[in-house]
């Protein structure tokens, strides 16, 4: 059982990893929020397979749900702001929000 | 466990497509398939219920709220990302993945765990009852949502 909690914390890890790289290099806005998607992914995949292993499946299933929840209502939010940023800028650029005046 | 860690491999691999692809739509679609693959993941970890809610709601839901904003925001200008970015990808992807193995073990075994007992019962039981408060903060978290969007999309007074 221990080395099935070892191989899926390492794929998340790798979630993660891959989610704190497009957080670190990309420009789009829209690809930074998938790398926030991605690493939501890493800590849903983690937190499933912790339980799994210590046998507590139904507890980390009712968090994952409640994890699923919050990040929807992220998302619908998010994706506002980003709408109304590309009316204000005209552009999905992050760089541009630097030159944000008044 | 082939299968598992087939399905695993196929799931970070979709993660780096959404994240490399150039097309919005090409990404947003590889996002999806990324969950769908967790979603048969859950599954497979005998946890139907959270299999279940990641494919219907994280690979359908979000991916059309995606796919709307995807096509409001359409602007001439691509938005340029920068090419070493994309160059260095692989070589930042190979020393995470290689100091992930040799970490994590050692992590792992320093986790302090809480002694807790097998758990008996059905999913339900212990979503309802033990867990009634966090269903409170769910609608509650559901509410500041939808208020939130509705402030963002707010129509302006006429006297600004």
């Amino acid at each position: 059982m221990n080395s099935h909690w070892l191989l899926y914390l390492f794929f998340a890890a790798g979630l993660v990893g891959i989610g704190l790289y497009a957080l670190l290099t990309m420009r789009n806005l829209i690809k930074l929020f998938i790398g926030i998607e991605v690493i939501g992914k890493g800590v849903s995949l983690a937190l499933l397979a912790t339980g799994f292993a210590k046998g507590n499946i139904l507890l980390a299933q009712s968090l994952v749900i409640t994890f699923i929840v919050v990040e929807v209502c992220l998302v619908a939010t998010a994706l506002a702001l980003i709408v109304n940023i590309n009316r204000h800028t005209k552009s999905l650029d992050v760089r541009k929000l630097t030159q944000l005046k008044g | 466990m082939a299968l598992d860690i087939a399905l695993l491999v196929g799931l970070v691999l979709a993660a780096a497509l959404a994240i490399l692809a150039k097309d919005l739509i090409k990404a947003a679609v590889a996002l999806a398939v990324s969950s769908l693959l967790l979603g048969i993941v859950f599954f497979r970890m005998s946890a139907p219920f959270a299999g279940v809610f990641e494919i219907s709601v994280v690979a359908g839901l979000i991916t059309v709220l995606f796919i709307l904003t995807i096509a409001l925001t359409k602007t001439d200008g691509e938005v340029q990302e920068s090419r070493t970015a994309l160059w260095i990808f692989p070589i930042f992807f190979i020393v995470f993945i290689a100091v992930d193995a040799l970490v994590m073990k050692g992590l792992t075994a320093k986790i302090a765990t809480l002694p807790a007992g097998p758990e008996s019962g059905a999913f339900g039981d212990v979503l309802w009852k033990q867990r009634t408060f966090d269903l409170v903060g769910q609608l509650a978290v559901i509410l500041s949502g939808v208020f939130a969007v509705l402030a963002l999309f707010r129509k302006r007074d006429k006297d600004e």
